[in-house]
């Protein structure tokens, strides 16, 4: 028999003879993984959020009443030459009235007693979404603001930059809250292990005397934690999933990438607690 | 061959284990360590076994000194080592079978070697009836040959045995030497620890005797 088999068959044996303290200690796991899984539902969800915003980041470029038509061609032609612009578009100071007819109809009377057209034409740019919120974007804002016949430059991603910054503290807030939670659930299963190790500990000391690899004597445990750590980690998983289901489809749920963190998270937390636990089985 | 050369173990300033032992058992010897309680005969065992470490001196076996030896060669030289207790040590919650089989297992041997070896072993020693009975259920002789059988499934070129009969009638006691006799007609070197001189006459073989964790004389035979 191999080792990972033996250490397998002997740490089944050992959950199930612990009973209740090994769901205590997989309840532990569970509560600190439904946090960060929790956590991680929210997180992709404003991610998504903030991706949509950021693909309709644009930059408006009010041109002056006296720009030729060759310095507005010359702005576009600049513009459209940057590799963070996806799409150019030229918007007259007609179109600018029109725009603002349709969109406040109730303040048609206002624009209908001016004696000439107030809005100034522009050029409106479309920014690919990950640059929208990012340095390149305010180079470029900065750039053109320079040109013949630009008037002013309108960037108003810098209140999307700071709920960036915002939404990357709350992240990081959220991860200090998660890794204590799972330092707690690391040392309930290092107590569980240890529990496992003194119920054991006839059959460790002979294990001891006859010259048993470490690996043996070492090993149930290990796989004793990975194995709490793991079904802590997928009871919090199937929690999470109901959470989901009763907060709507509007959502997204977790993909595969944020799921297997979790699971793997668990693991790794069990089976280093188990690890650190087992360091006594020998002593 | 055991030997240990001028061997030292001190619990604390003026309390020794054993002191200043120089001694040899040859290979596929049958020896006796006897003296009575706190002359050391037990804290040589456990230097034997690697349970401790030696404040000083050398221990000898074949060719290599314990006191070099890794973690892990620790290990690889008690799997050449059998061991036999007074209280025996058995696993009690589980059967003759599954204690004997419990050495093989935790040494990684294959399955079918666990069983041919586990069947055969407790035969030597009379327990061939007995394979599904647990610990408890057995006499102290029984449970003494089991930890025997326990002692001998991997072939070990060392069999140490502590007080093996202190929890035995004389005609246990009796029974159980004659295992070991029979064990050390198989080339296995055997040294037993007790303070029963009627065994050690019946037996008669050589006498390593301690007095407060030193050589009490001239190793002799008891006649």
């Amino acid at each position: 028999m191999t080792v990972i088999g033996y250490a397998f068959e002997e740490a089944l044996a050992s959950l199930r003879k612990s009973g209740r303290s090994a769901l205590v200690s997989i309840g532990t796991i569970a509560i600190a993984f439904v946090t960060l899984g929790g956590f991680l539902l929210v997180s992709v969800n404003v991610q998504d959020l903030l991706d949509r915003w950021l693909e309709a980041a644009e930059i408006s470029v009010y041109l002056t009443d006296t720009a030729s038509e060759a310095d507005r061609m010359s702005v576009e032609a600049f513009l459209k030459g940057r590799p963070e612009v996806v799409e150019v578009e030229y918007v007259s100071r007609e179109r600018a009235l029109e725009r603002f007819r349709t969109d406040f109809p109730e303040l048609a009377d206002v624009t209908g007693s001016l004696s000439q057209n107030p809005f100034p034409s522009s050029l409106e740019v479309r920014l690919r979404g990950d640059d929208a919120g990012g340095a390149s974007a305010e180079t470029l804002a900065r750039e053109v603001t320079g040109k013949t016949g630009v008037a002013d430059v309108q960037f108003d991603r810098a209140w999307l930059s700071r709920l960036i910054g915002v939404v990357t503290s709350a992240r990081a807030g959220a991860a200090v809250v998660a890794a204590i939670l799972m330092l707690g659930a690391a040392f309930t299963v290092g107590a569980v292990v240890r529990l496992s190790l003194y119920a054991r500990r006839d059959e460790l000391e002979i294990m001891a005397l006859v010259g048993a690899p470490f690996s043996y004597i070492r090993g149930p445990f290990v796989v004793e934690g990975l194995l709490l750590g793991g079904l802590g980690a997928a009871v919090a998983l199937a929690v999470v999933g109901v959470l989901y289901y009763f907060a709507g489809p509007q959502f997204r749920f977790l993909g595969y990438g944020e799921m297997a963190v979790m699971l793997l998270g668990g693991i790794l937390v069990g089976a280093g607690a188990g690890t650190l636990a087992s360091r006594a089985a020998h002593r | 061959m055991i030997e240990t050369v001028r061997v030292t173990k001190a619990y604390g300033r003026e309390e020794y284990g054993v002191r200043d032992l120089t001694m040899k058992v040859e290979k596929g010897e049958f020896a006796f360590l006897t003296g009575p309680s706190g002359a050391g005969k037990s804290t040589l065992l456990r230097l034997l076994l690697l349970q401790e470490r030696p404040t000083s001196g050398q221990i000898v076996i074949g060719d290599r000194d314990l006191s070099t030896l890794t973690p892990n060669e620790v290990q690889a030289y008690r799997r050449t080592v059998g061991f036999v207790f007074q209280d025996f040590k058995l696993i009690a919650s589980k059967t003759i079978f599954e204690n004997v089989a419990f050495v093989l297992r935790v040494l990684g041997q294959p399955v079918e070697q666990q069983r041919r070896r586990t069947y055969q072993v407790p035969k030597w020693v009379g327990l061939q009836h007995r394979h599904n009975a647990y610990p408890l259920e057995l006499s102290g002789g029984a449970q003494q040959r089991v930890a025997i059988a326990r002692a001998l499934v991997n072939e070990p070129h060392i069999m140490l045995a502590d007080e093996p009969t202190g929890n035995l009638d004389p005609d246990l006691s009796l029974e159980i030497m004659n295992l070991f006799r029979d064990i050390n007609a198989s080339g296995t070197t055997v040294l037993v620890a007790t303070h029963d001189r009627e065994l050690i006459k019946w037996v008669g073989r050589r006498v390593i005797q301690l007095d407060h964790g030193q050589l009490a004389g001239a190793p002799g035979t008891a006649s």
